[in-house]
């Protein structure tokens, strides 16, 4: 389970809370959205969930299967199963995405005690993967992410995610930049690894993401917390009203 | 005219040196004519120092802090096993060799039987018939009257490869040519080769510059003259891992016929200081050079490649690509000047040259030069110091990879885009190996 308990976090160099005392728990098995306006904290909060340098914890804690997350360096976290698929996915010149892949699987089995696979049983998995996310097999020897269009880029997180099986998955703004087609894809990759081991935190902008990953929950953030909780019909509400609600808040705080 | 007054006690040294030798070196009446003149030539140039634009970074005059005794004569034992282990994996690659050890040719190790259209002759042979054609080389080099490092070169050269392959044959093994020091004393190594590629021929030739374990730091001066006949292709590499504390000034003269096309590659690493100096001129339309390198210094390494590209003729296509990783105290120098001549229209030249910064006190000087004097030409460079990226390496450790790994990873990647440019698989293979080795010991922990 993922415990956050009234999670104050700022910029290392500013004053200004960026998350303001987020309390949030997600259960394995299931899947959580988190929605809200722009500069609503959202992405810092999966930033600090996947231990990017750069944000400084005022208070509050984040508890992964009763584990301090907080104290544990990114690459530690990724081997306790916690993934954050990026928004912006980053080109790594030079490394093709077939290596990246296996430096990274070989480096969480290490961690998790177990043995590194063959290059065929490596292979089989990530063709297999690639297959089911239209994924084409000459792109994974190209550098990772490098010239890759941005729905070849997500698609690229959500094979990641396959291939790395982690229990923790947080999603920042998968669905961003994406046509129906591609979001369709995604969401399917996202769906095929719902399990009741695995816990899943979405973040988006849109509720259109919602309508092909159908959250157990809805949170909306702003300002730095959650604002109102729901069940996915919150997500449809949203569409019909907007952010204006919580926005008017943000306005009269400031 | 005083000159020898107003030089330093190196540049004196390296006078006196030659007289004490001279009756030593290899060569014939035209051998020994050419060393007085080139000798003289140094007394009235000095060795290059700051003031010289092309050696503003590198002043050989403050750098060289003593002129060593030049190596010449002497028999050197040496064993197969002892140059295998100093070539690394260049050693698994299956390659007719020529061994000089000391600036000696130690023909007990060379391996090439005959081959048909090729012929390699030992340089101090050469000299000693006054064969006439690289006597004329060694004259008409006109860079010679102005490059005080060619000028030493041409006085000192004890040895070497003479390497000529005739019109149309194609070479399928590389030519490994091994330059070892093994002397436990100081000592100036000075060596020619001679490359000549006539009309259609193809070869691949790699130097490697060693220091054998136990040898004393040295000096190398070491020049490679290669002619590329129409349609020639030429696979040039260059591996220098002189010792630490050692100095290697290399220079290469290039002319590149009509359609050949010149295949460059120069990996140094582990040696104290190097000038890498390239002209590199085409003489026919329509020929390639592709030029790379990937150079690595720690400590206070001081590595300098200096390149001078003339399009000369129309219709040629020059590319570098150069890339460093400097750790500690390591300065890393590129200076890459394209000129293109008034004719020379449809020219095609890019450059680029990056450094990446380990170290806050690790410097990169870079100077790209382009002087264009014809108007239809495509010609453009760049280049680029910068540190490890920290937004990449946070995406490589959300991905599990540990710190030390993703380090490694984005290293290795950001200079195998060099050692990609090495096409023989094998060469680049062995090159990439002996590579990641040094950058292990480029990103160990250290104060």
């Amino acid at each position: 389970m993922l415990e956050i308990r009234n999670l104050r976090v700022k910029l290392a160099e500013e004053e200004k809370l960026i998350l303001s005392g987020i309390s949030l728990q997600v259960s394995k098995g299931q899947v959580h959205a988190i929605m809200g306006p722009n500069g609503s904290g959202k992405s810092t909060l999966a930033y600090v969930l996947a231990g990017r340098e750069g944000y400084e914890v005022v208070d509050g804690e984040v508890l992964w299967n009763g584990e301090n997350l907080l104290a544990m360096e990114p690459d530690e976290r990724a081997a306790k199963g916690v993934f954050l698929a990026f928004q912006y996915p980053m080109e790594i010149a030079g490394v093709a995405t077939m290596t990246f892949l296996r430096t990274a699987l070989n480096a969480v089995r290490r961690r998790q005690g177990q043995t590194e696979l063959t290059t065929p049983q490596f292979m089989k998995r990530v063709r297999e993967e690639a297959l089911s996310l239209s994924i084409a097999d000459e792109i994974l020897k190209r550098p990772l992410n490098v010239g890759f269009s941005g729905g070849e880029k997500k698609r690229m997180e959500i094979l990641q995610m396959a291939v790395l099986a982690p229990t923790l998955c947080v999603l920042d703004e998968t669905d961003s930049g994406l046509d129906i087609d591609a979001v369709r894809i995604v969401a399917a990759g996202v769906n095929k690894l719902r399990c009741k081991d695995r816990a899943m935190l979405v973040i988006t902008h849109y509720q259109r993401l919602l309508n092909y990953i159908v959250p157990d929950k809805v949170h909306v953030m702003a300002d730095g917390t959650i604002r109102k909780t729901g069940g996915k019909e919150l997500a449809l509400e949203l569409e019909k009203s907007g952010y204006a609600e919580f926005k008017s808040k943000a306005l009269e705080s400031a | 005219m005083t000159v020898a007054s107003t030089r330093t006690k190196v540049e004196q040294a390296l006078s006196r040196s030659f007289e004490a030798v001279a009756a030593r070196l290899p060569g014939g009446h035209a051998a020994t004519e050419a060393r007085r003149a080139a000798i003289g030539t140094f007394a009235a140039l000095g060795l290059p120092h700051r003031r010289i634009e092309e050696w503003k970074w590198t002043d050989l005059r403050s750098a060289l802090k003593e002129a060593l005794p030049p190596a010449v004569g002497g028999a050197v034992t040496i064993s197969v096993s002892e140059i295998d282990a100093a070539l690394e994996e260049l050693a698994g690659i299956d390659a007719h060799r020529i061994v000089f050890v000391d600036g000696r040719h130690v023909p007990e190790l060379a391996t090439p039987g005959k081959i048909p259209g090729l012929k390699i002759t030992p340089l101090a042979e050469v000299l000693l018939r006054s064969d006439g054609c690289a006597i004329d080389r060694l004259a008409g080099q006109s860079i010679a009257g102005h490059e005080a490092v060619v000028a030493l070169n041409t006085a000192f050269m004890s040895d070497g490869a003479v390497i000529r392959l005739a019109k149309g044959v194609r070479l399928d093994r590389p030519l490994l040519l091994v330059f070892a020091r093994k002397a436990e004393e100081g000592r100036l190594v000075t060596v020619r080769n001679i490359i000549a590629l006539d009309e259609g021929a193809q070869a691949t030739v790699v130097e490697a510059h060693l220091a054998l374990p136990g040898a004393a730091a040295g000096q190398a001066n070491t020049l490679s003259d290669v002619a590329l006949g129409n349609g020639a292709r030429l696979a040039h590499v260059k591996c220098t891992l002189a010792g630490d504390n050692a100095s290697h000034l290399a220079t290469w003269l290039a002319t590149l016929g009509q359609a050949s096309t010149y295949h460059a590659f120069q990996l140094t690493a582990r040696s104290g200081l190097v000038r890498n100096n390239v002209f590199a001129t085409f003489t026919g339309a329509g020929a390639k050079l592709d030029l790379a390198g990937a150079f690595l210094g720690r400590d206070v390494e001081h590595i300098d490649t200096t390149l001078l590209i003339d399009h000369a003729v129309p219709g040629c296509a020059s590319r570098e690509l150069f890339k460093g990783v400097l750790a500690d105290r390591a300065h890393g120098i590129f200076q890459g000047k394209v000129i293109v001549r008034p004719n020379a229209q449809k020219s095609d030249g890019k450059q680029m040259a990056q450094a990446l910064m380990l170290s806050a006190d690790a410097e990169f000087d870079c100077k790209p030069e382009l002087e264009i004097h014809a108007d239809d030409v495509a010609c453009g460079h760049g280049s680029t110091a910068a540190e490890i990226d920290e937004d990449l390496l946070f995406y490589m450790r959300a991905r599990g990879i540990p710190l030390a790994e993703a380090r490694a990873l984005l290293i290795e990647s950001f200079i195998g885009e060099a050692i990609d440019k090495v096409e023989d698989e094998r060469l680049r293979a062995a090159l990439s190996k002996m590579t990641k080795r040094r950058l292990a010991g480029l990103t160990a922990a250290r104060p």
